[in-house]
């Protein structure tokens, strides 16, 4: 446990030094705060690029607070999925390629530690970026738009980073065996795969962890949100993550 | 005592076999060198040494504990380029190395600042380490190596990428270290274990060629031996091609006008080659008497 410990805080100091967390919860933020500001300017937007037919913006009506908010998590699902990806592929991997790793395994260190120690501090970056990216849409959502719930904000938002956790975790397990680029495409191509899988065939789907961006939206919109399959397959695929980078972190199939 | 043991440790990649049954033990306080030509098995022996490599089968026990114990927290290892975090200071890193061989935070400072110092980095230690030299990068190798103050100490080609001056100061300290701890070391360069070891573990294509004190190896290897330079002359060369067939020859060697021969007795060889090139008119151009070295030795395993 205190060797996790160290390993921890080795990885908070070099994201610190590395400024990604910084540059990645700024990334988080703008995300944000830019799904509230484009829907509450968007007439005015569209006036400013110039020839708009008369009566298209007489219809326009402002989605409520909730639908906003629900819209600016969503924007994470992409974009913020790509940053994570790309933040989180080097773990393992740039480790793994460029011998730092083979000085930590020749300690009494067990292979479960270096992964979780990497993954504890991927998740506090996540819930720093996620909790500031959050807290900046529900800011501008607020003073723009209208009420929200705060509680409903929190729990849309940890149901979301839960889903953006897998991309998280996934990226750390093909990054114990694969090169950096490919892991995070690899990561990034099952999320993606799990997310078209919900919306061409939901009734098949609807148990993967994908729905819980559903779930997250449906938490703010109509306050309600649980249904326990997508939270176990989460969770599941989370553990198969950590346990299949930690087995083969284990093997030490080190590039020569 | 022997520190560590080893029976039957091979290492086979599919139907490559890089290390072939290996058994050979290493007595407590001794400076070892596991010799051999590039693609020996010496890396993979020490990686397997240092626990990065599960072996294919055989057993290694430190300490008289059962094959297969945990004993990474005896061991300092030091890879042929150790690789770092070039965000991390060398006061750091050694801290971190420290820490993760189980020593509390306080000892742990105490410790790497001893490291550092021994090392010879105590004024860089709070420089980044991206901005260090090969050298210097070697010797924090060394320092996170002993920090923890290990009883077997693993060095893979400890000196081969460095330049003279730095190779100097590396094989200063090992021979420094090797007065406090067991010192296992991979190289190529003979000379660089006669210089400091006690024992030398010969190894070729996988297997061990030969082991033992060096002082035995050198007595057991050491023969008579005459070198003889000719001018390129065609009496010259078939002078030297019939000298090979002289009763006191045991051995020979002919490379053109070039030739080594292994005699049993370099008195009167001496004085009969001299005699005879002094008769034939033989253009000479050099005359050597002496014995023959572990160098010979080295290469007649490797096979050059």
């Amino acid at each position: 446990m205190s060797s996790t410990w160290v390993l921890y805080r080795k990885e908070m100091l070099e994201m610190a030094r590395s400024y990604k967390l910084i540059w990645i919860p700024v990334v988080f933020i703008i995300l944000g705060i830019m799904q509230p500001l484009t829907t509450y300017y968007l007439p005015e937007i569209l006036k400013a690029s110039g020839d708009v037919p008369p009566g298209l913006l007489e219809g326009y009506e402002i989605p409520s607070a909730a639908v906003v908010m629900a819209q600016a998590l969503g924007q994470y699902g992409t974009i913020g999925m790509l940053v994570l990806a790309l933040g989180s592929m080097n773990t393992l991997a740039g480790e793994r390629y460029s011998g730092t790793l083979e000085l930590i395994l020749v300690r009494p260190v067990s292979p479960v530690a270096i992964v979780l120690a990497k993954w504890f501090a991927q998740l506090t970056l996540l819930v720093v970026a996620l909790g500031l990216g959050a807290a900046g849409a529900a800011y501008y959502t607020e003073q723009l738009i209208g009420s929200l719930s705060w509680g409903d904000v929190i729990a849309a938002s940890g149901v979301y980073g839960l889903w953006l956790l897998c991309v998280v975790s996934a990226t750390l397990l093909f990054s114990a065996f694969l090169r950096p680029p490919v892991a995070a495409f690899l990561a990034l191509a099952l999320m993606a795969g799990l997310s078209l899988g919900l919306s061409i065939l939901p009734a098949w789907f609807d148990w993967t962890p994908a729905a819980l961006s559903g779930l997250s939206a449906g938490i703010l919109i109509d306050g309600e949100g649980f249904r326990a399959a997508p939270y176990l397959s989460d969770s599941i695929l989370i553990i198969i993550c950590l346990a299949g980078a930690s087995f083969l972190t284990r093997k030490n199939n080190f590039p020569d | 005592m022997s520190l560590l043991q080893v029976t039957n440790l091979r290492k086979s990649y599919g139907a490559h076999i890089s290390v072939h049954d290996i058994s050979f033990e290493i007595e407590k306080g001794r400076c070892v060198a596991l010799l051999g030509p590039n693609g020996a098995g010496k890396t993979t022996t020490l990686r397997m040494l240092a626990g990065l490599l599960e072996p294919t089968s055989g057993m290694i026990s430190f300490e008289g504990s059962r094959p297969g114990a945990e004993y990474r927290k005896g061991l300092g290892y030091v890879p042929q380029s150790p690789a770092f975090y070039g965000w991390m200071t060398g006061q750091e890193y050694v801290v971190f190395a420290a820490k993760l061989s189980g020593m509390g935070a306080k000892e742990a400072t105490s410790s790497a600042l001893e490291s550092l110092k021994r090392v010879g980095l105590k004024d860089d230690a709070r420089r980044r380490i991206g901005g260090y030299s090969g050298g210097m990068k070697q010797r924090l190798g060394l320092a996170q190596a002993l920090v923890h103050r290990p009883r077997l100490l693993l060095l893979d080609e400890p000196v081969s990428a460095l330049d003279p001056i730095g190779r100097r100061e590396v094989m200063e300290l090992l021979r420094e270290i090797r007065e406090e701890t067991t010192v296992v070391f991979s190289t190529h360069v003979l000379h660089d274990a006669e210089e400091i070891c006690d024992d030398i573990i010969l190894m070729n294509h996988g297997l061990i060629a030969e082991q033992g004190a060096l002082s035995q190896l050198r007595s057991q290897y050491s023969l008579p031996v005459i070198r003889l330079r000719t001018e390129k002359h065609k009496e010259a060369i078939q002078w030297l091609e019939s000298l090979a067939s002289k009763p006191f020859v045991l051995e020979s060697q002919l490379l053109g006008d070039h030739a080594v021969f292994n005699v049993n007795d370099v008195e009167k060889a001496r004085q009969m080659i001299l005699q005879e090139a002094a008769q034939l008119e033989i253009p000479l151009l050099q005359f050597e008497a002496g014995s023959s070295t572990l160098e010979d030795l080295f290469m007649k395993v490797v096979g050059v």
